[in-house]
């Protein structure tokens, strides 16, 4: 302490210990900063994408991707918007060292919008999941992962809710119109009802008959036969993606949106999991960049903004970087 | 003294700014040829999903190749959109080790969440999916897709 303290003493002539900060890094501390943040990120996704990885190629099976309404294409056009808005935040940057703000303001919204783009295409893909009972948990998730009995009486179960829901329906129906028997004949809703008790209590009596067989089956394969059988109507399996995509979109469920039955993805349960996680925390990190883009958008960008286009930059690239190894590994895996 | 410090700090930024304005010599050009190869990547890994790629049959060649065209187009946005190329060798102490953590980490999970499937109770085993070629005739391999079709007109 002496010592550090003679030394100060004698380099400066001041009477007070002196140190002289040099920064660790060439960089300006903004920058220093967001590499750092950059590099938990980069441990954060290596992690999330790591253990899908192994999980996916740990699993006994794997869904098809349009078995789980994956759009190839989809995924593809999104990544070339991802592209395009890295493109866009590096030319946004170049405008702003050029002092070019117009040019720079006009780079940012084209970043922004195609952010917005990614983000609704996503929310597109969502919506597809959802809507085929695709979700990565209960209670909304009807995935079953074989065809079992457990599966079968699922199936059962679902249809014997629909009943009972439509008999509410109908009855309901029956009550307002008492007085008025013709009004009730020509009433299009009942007709509609209907029709769908009719299928509810066809496919009621196809599942349990199914369920009859597999319990009572003498042997595996007859009473597997039975249960693939059902699940096959409701949602058919296994046809190579790039073929027919469309095969896939010929069971009851798709046929008849209503039904919602059970369906069975061997796989799916897992799948979804990963899936949703995966893009689920990439659309957060897009959405946070969108964030500071709209922050942006009244600034003025000229060559004072140009460390932190440059941030920013860093940051939405990293985005660009991740999705870039999550739509082979999503999409095409 | 502190006056002292700042001044050097600031210089210092100062420099780092015109080493970013190296950079800037090869000109908007030089991104425009980085975004058509990303383009031209992102064709080629969605090249392996079309009918003409010809190894559907072994989907690890895929997987390499997509693997190896991600890694290309990884190193093409960090040189040059992030432009770590023109950066000092500073670069290295923060993208090497995160690298290797992030390879270590991979490694990590592979006895415990990997190799899960291998030692599993009875009860779980019970709802578990299937290996696809087990055979139950709803697994269909590329190119016996129309035999299955026909086989199996109820499917429809």
């Amino acid at each position: 302490m002496a010592t550090a303290h003679a030394t100060a003493h004698d380099d400066h002539a001041h009477g007070h210990v002196g140190l002289e900060y040099h920064p660790g890094l060439p960089i300006s501390n903004g920058k220093l900063i967001v590499w750092l943040f950059l590099s938990t990120e980069i441990m954060f996704f290596a992690g999330l994408i790591g253990t899908y990885i192994v999980l996916r190629f740990g699993a006994p099976t794997w869904p098809l991707p349009h078995e789980v309404h994956l759009s190839e294409p989809i995924g593809a056009f999104n990544t070339f918007v991802l592209i395009c808005s890295s493109v866009s935040v590096v030319l946004c940057m170049e405008s702003a060292k050029k002092n070019n703000t117009s040019a720079a303001k006009g780079w940012l919204l084209t970043t922004f919008v195609l952010g917005c783009v990614f983000l609704g295409v996503k929310m597109y893909e969502y919506n597809a999941k959802f809507s085929h009972g695709i979700y990565p948990m209960l209670p909304h998730s009807r995935i079953y992962e074989k065809a079992d009995l457990n599966y079968a009486s699922a199936v059962r179960l679902r249809l014997e809710a629909l009943r009972s829901g439509l008999d509410a329906e109908s009855a309901a129906i029956k009550e307002r119109y008492a007085e008025d028997p013709a009004a009730l004949e020509q009433n299009a809703d009942l007709a509609e009802i209907n029709e769908r008790l009719a299928l509810v209590t066809k496919l009621t009596a196809d599942a349990q008959a199914v369920e009859t067989t597999a319990a009572t089956a003498n042997n595996v394969t007859a009473s597997r036969a039975a249960l693939n059988g059902l699940a096959n109507k409701i949602m058919p399996l296994g046809h190579h993606p790039g073929a027919d995509a469309a095969a896939a979109h010929h069971g009851l469920n798709d046929e008849h949106h209503w039904l919602k039955l059970p369906i069975v993805i061997p796989g799916g349960n897992m799948w979804a999991s990963t899936y949703f996680l995966l893009t689920g925390f990439h659309a957060i990190h897009v959405i946070v960049g969108l964030i500071v883009f709209a922050m942006m958008i009244p600034m003025t960008l000229g060559v004072m903004a140009t460390g932190f286009i440059e941030n920013i930059g860093l940051y939405w690239h990293f985005v660009d970087l991740v999705w870039i190894f999550l739509f082979p590994l999503l999409y095409l895996f | 003294m502190s006056h002292h410090g700042h001044q050097h700090a600031h210089g210092s930024m100062h420099d780092d700014a015109h080493a970013g304005d190296h950079g800037h010599d090869v000109g908007i050009s030089k991104y425009i040829y980085v975004f058509l190869a990303l383009c031209v990547l992102t064709g080629a890994s969605f090249f392996t999903y079309s009918s003409l790629w010809p190894f559907h049959s072994q989907p690890a060649i895929g997987w390499t190749f997509m693997m190896a065209v991600s890694c290309t187009k990884a190193m093409l946005v960090i040189l040059f959109f992030m432009h770590v190329k023109y950066e000092a060798n500073w670069k290295y102490v923060l993208t090497i080790p995160a690298a290797f953590m992030s390879l270590f980490l991979l490694l990590a999970l592979v006895p415990d969440v990997g190799m899960r499937g291998r030692w599993t109770a009875e009860e779980r085993q019970q709802f578990m999916a299937e290996p696809r070629d087990a055979g139950h005739g709803e697994i269909v391999k590329h190119g016996e897709e129309h035999a299955e079709e026909h086989a199996e007109p109820a499917a429809h």
